[in-house]
């Protein structure tokens, strides 16, 4: 991970942007969700999505991850186009997702939840490092999955697929209903893995919080990516941004 | 005294049906709960776990010890088979086309062994050695090879839910079961997973099959008539719980013992009561989460 | 799920005899038999699609069709429940024309046929059913009962153990019509015998797969002989499970009170030797019935013929020799004056020899006692039996004052 370890793809990776979307449609059933989504990630970046309840923000994290019904356009990760891929091959090539809603198994335990996603490459976090990031997973190891609070339940989520040796994250509204200071600690939290390489794509409505971990900000709307602000500038265009977030 | 030796010896027998309905519950329970498909086929399929042992030995001169290894192999793969082509098609639909769909297939498979076999039925004998475990006291005798298939039975249903409870793959499938499209984000080949489910799930009712044909006569129905008690077995332990379904099957194969000695006649019957009240009570199953 | 898989099956059954209809047209010139049995449950191998096989053969060798009178065959699966067996004979009847029904095991649905058939004035040849109640209590003026009855079975097996010192009995019962017939059939023979019933128990049917409770039931009862009252697939899983338990260890003998030849060849000799069994046809007992099998040639399922399909064969030449006499007209015009004609010719062929029917519609001929061989003593496949003794025609059946038929009184 560190930079005098850098090989030549990596290079090349960090010259051609990691995930390259455009022109990404999606449709659940009848109902046509994504309408031309184009947006870019390079490696080693923390950005989010933005945009009020039902712009598309979710469904794109979906999208790259194969989980909506159907989907056209083009996705290229690393230089591999994935738009034709199964979900299972898709995570392989080395995407994570952590699901909005979370995801935890109510039927397993907190290390068999924290075990599960199998460790595609090399580079992920050991379980002591995840452990080091969230003590409350160590101390209820062996707790039913859903009987954590909603703040380690997140912490779960995240940990779990901190493991895998996946390069990018996409993690859906982690704040979301969680006390002021777990939110602060999920921050943190990201702020660290960016610093150990990893690569983030966030869905946000807070965009307070997005402000504190991100690099830069996709606004979206009626499915489709209609501005980006880098996250200097995100001050400097807090009135442009409320009218997209109808605040 | 001896007739408490009959008693013993009927209860003893229940428990031994017991280990049958286990076994053929465990399949299903398994089956529902990751491809939530309700297997009608599970009775016919058992029965052709019975009939492949019988074609290895009687073709192919392969006897019973092998055959329980084979038998569920070979059978299992038709299951790969039936899982691919016909049962995928119908993943996103209602349970009733599942039901359905297998329903025609077990009519179809009977069918077939009838149209070759007749339905008298064949003989298949256990090899020689079971007398060992023969267990006499007086009145009370109970045939080597029934004492085999508890031990079996049980050894059989213990490991299934280890491998379900305590490893690595259970610990996926029990995911899987829960949120599938999750655990394939996680880069788990879910549907590969789920035909090899249903193959376990099929290997396991043939097992039963191979275990089951010294017993009964190896005839085309031999699973029709086991299957009805066994669905109630599931509905009783609740749909597609593991622990539920093995504990179910054994205990219910007890009260048959014990109404067998109190009064045999309804020993069909008091297994459909059993269910009648639970569902009144408990719709979810005695091990169903509502 | 029985009720869907038999809606189902009985569709399908109903299906596969449409095309038939298209045949009206030669309607007065044509005899139409229907074989209804049990084509996919316990007794298939022992009636199902082995019967129709016989009944062309008896079709063909009755020369019916070189006088210029057309005969059409057709089959169905009554499932062993009378409800389904009574529709389809009514269907036959009412919508495809059919004049005689042949065959049908199962005598629960036998007696729901033979209503049907009483009521539409047709003929009902009776092959696969036991019940004696066929001749008796429910006669029918259009009802032939051919092969053999549960008075026969009762005096010839029955009578034949407690002459050899079984004078305790339980039973193990199929709990329908055939099962309480035969129990009740063979009990006045035990009894009158002097020996005595200690219990019974009935047995669900069909479905019942797990004997051996029932057979600790009779163990324990410790009477001398367990006697089987069931049939078939019953009766197979009866004798294996007595065999697995043990139960003959402490002298208690089992008494297959019907047990067909297919049942013994499911069986295995090494189980069924030993076993006493009484039958009017078996297929090696002289060089007429090894003449009949012949002609026979193989059977589905590569069985030898049992009684119940040489009945059906026997009965339905019987029957064309009448036609032939009376006309096809007379034949067609009523059940009742065919079944006279019948009754008024005596009867002859390969598998069962000379005989007649009675007025009450009872088929006579001589039964066999018959013993299953030990593995060591068959010297080739099929080779089961050795004749016991044979019970002359006048004694194998219930004398025709017994049975309470009203056709008699007169």
């Amino acid at each position: 991970m560190s930079e005098a370890t850098t090989t030549p793809r990596e290079v090349a990776a960090a010259a051609a942007p990691m995930l390259q979307v455009q022109g990404l449609e999606a449709w659940y059933g009848e109902s046509h969700v994504l309408h031309g989504v184009n947006l870019e990630i390079r490696q080693g970046e923390v950005v989010t999505l933005l945009g009020r309840n039902g712009a598309g923000k979710t469904s794109t994290l979906r999208a790259i991850m194969g989980l909506v019904g159907r989907r056209a356009g083009s996705i290229r990760f690393e230089g591999k186009e994935l738009i034709a891929a199964r979900p299972d091959r898709i995570a392989r090539a080395g995407i994570a997702y952590c699901p909005e809603e979370r995801g935890i198994f109510a039927s397993l335990d907190v290390t068999e939840n924290l075990m599960l996603p199998p460790v595609i490459a090399p580079g992920g976090l050991t379980v002591e490092e995840i452990h080091a990031l969230f003590p409350n997973l160590k101390e209820r190891a062996r707790s039913q999955g859903t009987k954590l609070s909603g703040g380690e339940q997140q912490m779960l989520a995240i940990g779990r697929i901190l493991r895998t040796g996946a390069r990018l994250l996409l993690l859906d509204e982690p704040s979301e209903g969680l006390a002021p200071v777990i939110v602060q600690q999920i921050g943190a939290m990201i702020r660290q893995i960016k610093q150990r390489g990893f690569t983030v794509l966030l869905v946000e409505q807070n965009f307070r919080f997005a402000q504190t971990v991100a690099d830069r900000h996709y606004v979206m709307d009626h499915g489709r990516v209609v501005d980006t602000l880098a996250n200097a500038d995100l001050s400097a265009s807090t009135g442009r941004l409320q009218a997209y977030l109808g605040v | 005294m001896e007739d408490l030796l009959f008693d013993l010896q009927l209860v003893a027998l229940g428990i031994t049906n017991g280990a049958f309905y286990a076994l053929l519950s465990l399949g299903l329970a398994v089956i529902f709960g990751m491809l939530n498909v309700i297997n009608f086929a599970h009775g016919a399929q058992f029965m052709m776990g019975a009939f492949v042992a019988w074609m290895l030995l009687n073709w192919l001169g392969i006897g019973y010890w092998p055959s329980l290894i084979l038998s569920p192999l070979i059978v299992g793969l038709i299951g790969v088979v039936m899982e691919r082509l016909l049962i995928r098609p119908l993943y996103k639909l209602d349970h009733l086309y599942g039901l359905l769909l297998t329903f025609g297939c077990a009519l179809v498979i009977e069918g077939l062994f009838r149209n070759y076999f007749g339905a008298s039925g064949l003989r298949y004998s256990p090899p020689p050695g079971f007398d060992a475990l023969d267990l006499e006291y007086g009145d009370f005798f109970m045939p080597g090879y029934r004492v085999w298939v508890l031990l079996a039975g049980t050894a059989i249903c213990v490991a299934t839910w280890l491998v379900i409870e305590k490893t690595k793959i259970g610990a996926y499938l029990r995911a899987a079961v829960e949120r599938p499209q999750l655990v394939q984000a996680f880069g788990i080949n879910v549907p590969l997973m789920m035909t090899l489910t249903y193959a376990a799930g099929v290997a396991l009712a043939a097992l039963a099959g191979v275990l089951a044909a010294p017993v009964y006569s190896v005839h085309p129905g031999m699973g029709a008539n086991f299957i009805i008690t066994v669905f109630a077995v599931v509905v009783i332990g609740g749909m597609g719980s593991i622990l539920g379904s093995i504990v179910t099957g054994f205990l219910l194969g007890f009260v048959q013992g014990v109404t067998d000695v109190v009064y045999s006649e309804a020993s069909q019957t008091v297994v459909f009561v059993i269910m009648a009240i639970v569902l009144l009570t408990r719709p979810a199953g005695l091990f169903g989460r509502a | 799920m029985s009720l869907d898989r038999r809606t189902l099956l009985a569709g399908a059954a109903a299906w596969g005899a449409l095309p038939w209809r298209s045949a009206r047209a030669q309607a007065a010139n044509t005899i139409r038999i229907g074989v209804l049995n049990d084509q996919s449950g316990l007794y298939r191998d022992l009636s199902g699609p082995g019967s129709t096989q016989a009944v062309r053969l008896a079709v063909q060798e009755s020369g019916i069709t070189q006088r210029g009178i057309n005969v059409e065959v057709i089959e169905a699966d009554h499932q062993n429940r009378p409800d389904v067996g009574s529709t389809v004979a009514r269907q036959w009847i009412d919508q495809q024309g059919v004049d005689v029904i042949v065959d049908v095991p199962t005598s629960s649905v036998a007696l729901a046929v033979n209503n049907v058939v009483k009521e539409k004035n047709k003929v009902f040849i009776n092959s696969g059913a036991a019940t004696s109640d066929l001749t008796g209590a429910q006669c029918s003026p259009n009802t032939v009962h051919w092969t053999y009855d549960t008075y026969m079975l009762g005096k010839g097996t029955g009578g034949a153990m407690v002459r050899a010192g079984g004078n305790t009995w339980f039973f193990i019962t199929a709990d329908y019509a055939f099962g309480h017939a035969l129990e009740r059939d063979t009990t006045a023979f035990i009894t009158a015998a002097g020996g005595r019933v200690l219990g019974s128990v009935r047995t669900p049917f069909p479905g019942t797969t797990d004997f051996s409770s029932f057979l600790q039931q009779a163990q324990r009862s410790r009477a001398r002989v367990i006697g089987l009252a069931n049939a078939g697939g019953d009766t197979i899983n009866s004798i294996k499970q007595a065999a697995e338990f043990r139960i003959t260890r402490g002298g208690t003998k089992l008494a297959g009170l019907l047990v067909f030849v297919t049942d013994v060849h499911a069986l295995g000799l090494e189980v069924a030797q030993g076993l006493v069994l009484t039958e009017t046809f078996y297929w090696d007992l002289n060089d007429k019935t090894r003449a009949f099998t012949n002609r026979l040639g193989a059977m589905p399922g590569n069985v030898k013929p049992s009684m119940v399909q040489a009945g059906c064969y026997a009965g339905v030449l019987h029957y064309l020799k009448a036609v032939a006499d009376m006309g096809v007209q007379a034949a067609k015009a009523s059940g009742a004056e065919a079944v006279n004609r019948m009754k008024a010719m005596p009867t002859s062929d390969d598998a069962f020899g000379e005989g007649t029917i009675r007025p009450d519609g009872r088929k006579l001929h001589p039964a066999y006692l018959f013993e299953v061989k030990a593995p060591s003593e068959s010297r080739a496949p099929w080779d089961y039996y050795k004749l016991v003794a044979t019970i002359p025609a006048n004694e194998a059946f219930r004398p025709i004052t017994e049975g309470q038929c009203s056709l008699v009184r007169s």
